[in-house]
């Protein structure tokens, strides 16, 4: 059966739907901050080998992972150990993950005793224990220390919730009343996914279905392809660097050589540092994300997101190194840092022939501050802010000041909000002007935040770059501001925080984030 | 003299319903637009029902000024003044972005108001109302030089926690009144936490006030003295000119508020307790949410990139219309967001089109009568939409018809996507549902998508063609606004409580009785928002038992495991309140209602002809065609069927039944695959 270019936007319409119904019920019942604010969750419909056919919420760094999630799943469990009925949860990073606090769960879905498709949900819990509230430890030395590591275990059989599975994952983590609602939640948008898949069963049956998974797959390789033949052959290589180790040492590179030839590409990170001692590792899907995001923002917008898109693309990294760092390296960190640092060096690989479609360096890193209070009954409420930063900018405009760039678009929390919930009070939150870089166009301005705490005994974790190494100007335009944290202690005392970082404040202290500017682009005088 | 006027002013025509004091005499007619000069279009209106406006008690009208305003970016300058340190935001937002994938595009919308507007005053309120740091008079009068000095008449205020306790905002805005002309506070317009919506809400007000004082003040100088006007709201009610002077910016959502408004109406009439409204047009599609015989009220959208919170008919639009261009995309056939608009229009409007569109796909299947011209601006060309689809048929390797069901086809996956997405977001089960259809193509795919959703029944409500201003005519007055309480089960304060929504009420029925509705006639409802502690996103509870903590938390389990298959029992907060105060209708009520049955037509159905239509299976047969008004009431017509009046046609798939009530309503039930 051929699939004709109707069929083929009927059913796609028909199985997006089902992923974005998915997101809604996620993002409606979870209980986790992220997934409620910020909308860091994704779902998506796999076919039976795990390769990704539809996706319902649209969060670039997700796409990669859950591209990779159920055909690593399969490769530790057998088709033939899932029943109809069963929700598989896991979070390891070595299957097909990123870090320990993105959650997956996985349903495999039958058409009578033929498993023809997987409904997968990625959430972000608030915590999934460890060491830090949060579970963002900057000391890291290792993944244990990063909280529960939860291989592939079947969580639902025959649609009945083991419980005893439930109570052994909440014991090994922080607010378990919230961490069952977040569960649930998931659990529910599968077993959506899965009512719906058996109605389309039911109009079309399911071999036109899996048919039609081939030809989604199919259409998104195309279009890639297309974007591919479009650009110059050749070996292009760029560089960027992670502002340290994870643990204050020396930048450390990452490294891209890309060969176009025809319409594939190879993109080769085996240059890039070896694995670091702190936590921004990253996994080798991590790397596949940010390629797949820098082709489509710069040479294919409408590319819908389908396995099929990776297929002209080859990713390859090195085992041992910063973005293959093995199932033992801390990881936390590398999902947004080191995520967007690979984005960044594949757009300076682009440069000799795609500088005038790219933006000057932006704030490439979440800017992560969290900050964790003990309640009256000993249980913990943790605030996990990210900031935004200054625009790049581009050859025909100068760059936006306070958003969020490339693989990230994570909301602010309001101050009214952290106010009502947290021992903080925000004394400013203005625009941090001058920081764009100068330029014939000059880069967007970061923002400046001051946060004054109000209780004695409150944690705090930083998870911040650009602060060594800042957003690169183009074409001659100047670099922006670097990232800053600063500390002023209610003694009087003034001190500049690290990027990885876990300390102690007390009340009265105050924690002023500044966040870079953009890059401008070209020379000022041009 | 006695008659009372529905105008809906729409992009291409304006339509008009007339009531005669007897509440059974209706008129309707269409007008083209008029954009550049609304009072005119309310004169053409008026005469389009063979009217004068001496002859006219009433006006209600739906207007497109304001979100014309917005869309456009017509703002004026104004100034904002915020508490220290937050001024800015009104630039920083919420940090995010608009495209994922789009570096060429600006990452969001210029802020409102430039930094050169930005004015701050020292002061602190917490969140719990309590004032940190007081507001002086010197400050006060500070600020009011500077925005003085500055040239500015137009000021947005909004203070941190104003929502909380409003003191420094009443302060203030009672010393920029006396100076200023046009003054928006934070607390007055969206009383309710996360300063930057606030802001941006409040800053967008101010902003449309003087445009909207000079539309009214244009509409009275023409106004005989005893014709009244009112205007339709975005949550669908209508809303005195005076309060619209002050709040213009409840005028953002007018033009679909209107066809709810009809839709809920229509729903009331004939005992239906939910329905999803279809209303589709030249570029989009919107479709609303009616449950149990209440539309929907969404309490934070984005309209042009910019952020309102305020009280909106629930409305998603779809990209997806008769001018939806149809493309092959990399071996998919795509159809919109692309549209071709009025001009040129579908190839088929033989204007210069060139690409296939829906409305051409529509012609060539022979749901489109070929002989249509709708109201003689527009001859149809069978030719011209022949050659546009000839050219994408020829593209994809299909004969032409097949490439017009393919487009059809399409047409309706799209919408039924969207139809299922706004069932879903409400945790409703879209087979509950009746599709209320209407605009000019909303009866042609109405069965279709049906099916695809699994929706049984379809109704095609009289005056379906001009069913917005039919919803400004049965317009009931009302008010509603929505604020952040933020009380704990666990330390519930029931004093606070009933203070604060007493004060939301009487400062809600106050507008209402300067316009002439007694407050005993008033009718007052609450919806309240409760989450657990640590969720963000409330689980609204209406008719809640705001007066016994117990019952209203039982409430809220009961519609949190409706909605979520579960419910915890732990601790809840009630984080808002929305408060509706409306008047009883003005006409007739809806129900008991105007028209009897029109006249029995003597002969039966009059089948005016017969044309070949091609249906989505791709059968074709041959159709007869009827005229709307012809139908007597109860036969039974099973499809296929096509029914015709001067602006819309109903296509009636082979399978379906269509049958025609007491009333000019007619109902199309939809066969569902098993």
């Amino acid at each position: 059966m051929i699939i004709d270019p109707v069929s083929l936007e009927v059913a796609r319409n028909a199985l997006t739907a089902i992923a974005e119904e998915m997101s809604m019920v996620v993002m409606r019942a979870a209980r986790s901050p992220l997934l409620r604010e910020a909308g860091d969750h994704s779902s998506a419909l796999t076919d039976a080998a795990g390769f990704l056919i539809a996706q319902g919420q649209d969060v670039p760094v997700h796409l990669g992972v859950l591209s990779f999630t159920v055909r690593e799943f399969l490769a530790v469990v057998r088709p033939a150990e899932m029943r109809p009925g069963d929700v598989w949860i896991v979070n390891t990073p070595e299957v097909g993950g990123n870090h320990l606090p993105d959650v997956k769960l996985i349903r495999p879905v039958f058409s009578g005793t033929t498993l023809y498709a997987f409904a997968i949900s990625l959430a972000h819990w608030a915590d999934i224990g460890g060491a830090a509230p949060g579970s963002y430890y900057a000391a890291a030395v290792d993944a244990w220390q990063e909280g529960l590591r939860i291989p592939p275990v079947r969580l639902v059989a025959g649609e009945a919730i083991d419980e005893r599975v439930m109570a052994f994952i909440l014991a090994n983590v922080r607010g378990p009343e919230e961490r069952r609602g977040d569960i649930l939640a998931q659990i529910a948008a599968t077993t959506v996914a899965a009512r719906r898949l058996a109605e389309l069963d039911r109009r079309y049956g399911a071999p036109f279905l899996v048919e039609a998974f081939e030809a989604i797959h199919a259409r998104a390789e195309r279009q890639m392809r297309a974007a591919i033949a479009a650009l110059p052959d050749g070996v292009y290589r760029g560089e960027d660097f992670m502002d340290d180790d994870g643990h204050g040492g020396p930048p450390q590179p990452i490294r891209v050589t890309a060969t176009i030839a025809g319409d594939e590409i190879t993109f080769d990170f085996s240059d890039s540092a070896d694995a670091v001692p702190g936590p921004i590792n990253t996994t080798p899907f991590i790397a596949g994300a940010a390629a797949f995001y820098v082709m489509k923002a710069l040479f294919g917008p409408e590319i819908q997101p389908s396995a099929g898109c990776y297929r002209p693309l080859r990713i390859v990294t090195r085992p041992g190194s910063i973005l293959d760092g093995g199932a033992t390296a801390p990881v936390v960190g590398g999902n947004h840092e080191t995520c967007q640092r690979v984005a960044d060096a594949i757009f300076q690989a682009f440069r000799p022939f795609a500088v005038e479609r790219m933006s000057a360096g932006g704030p490439t890193t979440a800017g992560l501050l969290i900050f964790g209070a003990r309640r009256d009954d000993g249980s913990w409420s943790t605030f996990y802010e990210v900031h935004c930063g200054g625009e790049g900018a581009r050859a025909d405009r100068d760059g936006m000041a306070a958003t969020r760039v490339h693989l990230a678009n994570v909301m602010n929390t309001p101050a009214e909000v952290i106010e009502s919930e947290y021992p903080i009070t925000v004394e400013f939150q203005r625009l941090r002007r001058g920081s764009g870089g100068r330029g014939r166009h000059a880069g967007g301005d970061g923002v400046c935040r001051g946060y004054r705490v109000q209780a004695d005994g409150v944690s705090l974790t930083t998870m911040f770059e650009r602060a060594v190494v800042p957003p690169y100007g183009l074409e001659g335009g100047e670099d922006g501001a670097p990232f800053r944290v600063r500390l002023e202690r209610s003694s009087g005392e003034t001190l500049a925080l690290a990027g990885k970082a876990n300390i102690v404040v007390g009340a009265g202290d105050l924690v002023v984030a500044e966040s870079c500017g953009g890059g401008g682009y070209g020379r000022s005088s041009d | 003299m006695g008659w009372r006027l529905g105008i809906d002013i729409g992009g291409t025509f304006t339509d008009v319903i007339a009531v005669a004091e007897d509440g059974v005499t209706r008129r309707s007619g269409k007008a083209p637009s008029r954009p550049a000069e609304p009072v005119r279009a309310i004169i053409d209106a008026i005469a389009a029902v063979s009217l004068t406006w001496p002859e006219v008690d009433e006006i209600v009208h739906g207007t497109t000024i304001v979100t014309n305003d917005i869309v456009e970016e017509r703002f004026r300058p104004a100034a904002l003044v915020a508490t220290r340190g937050f001024s800015d935001t009104i630039e920083i937002g919420r940090g995010s972005r608009r495209h994922l994938y789009r570096l060429d595009l600006p990452p969001k919308a210029e802020p409102l108001i430039p930094a050169s507007g930005r004015f701050e005053v020292r002061e602190r309120v917490g969140p719990d109302g309590r004032v940190i740091e007081p507001l002086t008079e010197a400050e006060i009068e500070r600020v009011v030089d500077e925005i003085l000095a500055a040239g500015l008449d137009t000021v947005a205020v909004c203070l941190i926690h104003a929502y909380a306790n409003p003191e420094h905002e009443v302060r203030l805005g009672k010393r920029l009144r006396e100076a200023i002309p046009f003054v928006s506070l934070s607390h007055e317009i969206s009383p309710e936490a996360r300063e930057f919506e606030r802001m941006s809400t409040t800053a967008l007000n101010a902003m449309m006030m003087a445009r909207i004082t000079r539309h009214l003040a244009l509409i009275a100088e023409r106004r005989p003295e005893a014709s009244r006007l009112h205007l339709i709201h975005s949550a669908s009610g209508m809303a005195a000119p005076e309060l619209i002077a002050e709040r213009p910016l409840m005028l953002a959502m007018s033009g679909p508020a209107a066809g709810v408004s009809a839709s809920r109406f229509a729903t009331d009439r004939l005992g239906i307790d939910h329905a999803l409204t279809f209303d589709m047009g030249g570029t989009t599609t919107d479709v609303c949410l009616i449950v149990d015989g209440k539309a929907e009220i969404a309490l934070n959208r984005e309209l042009g990139g910019r952020r309102i919170r305020l009280p909106m008919v629930a409305v998603d639009s779809v990209g997806a219309g008769g001018g939806s261009i149809a493309r092959l995309s990399s071996g998919a056939l795509t159809v919109g967001p692309q549209s071709a608009g009025a001009s040129p229009g579908p190839a088929c409007y033989g204007r210069g089109g060139e690409a296939a569109t829906v409305a051409d796909a529509d012609l060539l299947l022979g749901y489109l009568n070929p002989g249509r011209t709708l109201g003689k601006a527009v001859t149809l060309s069978p030719e011209a939409a022949e050659a546009a689809i000839g050219r994408l048929a020829a593209e994809m390797g299909f004969a032409i018809p097949e490439a017009a069901v393919g487009i059809v086809r399409v047409v309706h996956a799209n919408m039924a996507r969207a139809l299922r997405r706004a069932t879903v977001e409400r945790g409703v089960d879209i087979r509950d549902f009746a599709l209320i259809a209407f605009g000019g193509a909303g009866p042609m795919h109405a069965a279709e998508v049906a099916r695809l959703c699994g929706i049984g029944r379809i109704v095609v409500p009289e005056f379906s063609s001009g069913f917005s201003a039919l919803g400004c005519v049965d317009a009931r007055m009302s008010f509603s606004r929505q604020m952040t309480v933020n009380v704990r089960s666990t330390a519930w304060d029931q004093a606070r409580l009933d203070g604060m929504v007493a004060a939301q009420t009487s400062e809600l029925a106050g507008a209402l009785a300067r316009a002439g509705y007694p407050p005993e006639r008033l009718a007052t409802s609450h919806v309240a928002g409760i989450r657990y502690s640590g969720q963000s996103y409330e689980t609204p509870i209406t008719d809640p038992a705001l007066g016994d903590p117990a019952a209203l938390g039982a409430q809220f389990d009961a519609a949190h495991r409706a909605l979520y298959g579960y419910a915890t029992g732990e601790p809840w907060e009630l984080v808002n309140i929305r408060t509706e105060v409306a008047a009883p209708g003005k006409a007739a009520p809806a129900g008991a209602a105007h028209a009897p049955s029109p006249a029995e037509p003597a002969a039966g159905p009059l089948q005016e002809g017969e044309r070949l239509v091609t249906y989505e299976t791709g059968e074709r047969h041959p159709t007869p065609v009827y005229a709307r008004g012809s139908l007597p009431a109860g036969l039974r017509i099973a499809g296929p069927a096509i029914i015709e009046d001067e602006w819309s046609t109903i296509v009636v798939p082979p399978g379906d039944v269509l049958w025609r009530e007491n009333r000019d309503d007619l109902f199309i039930a939809v066969r569902l695959p098993a």
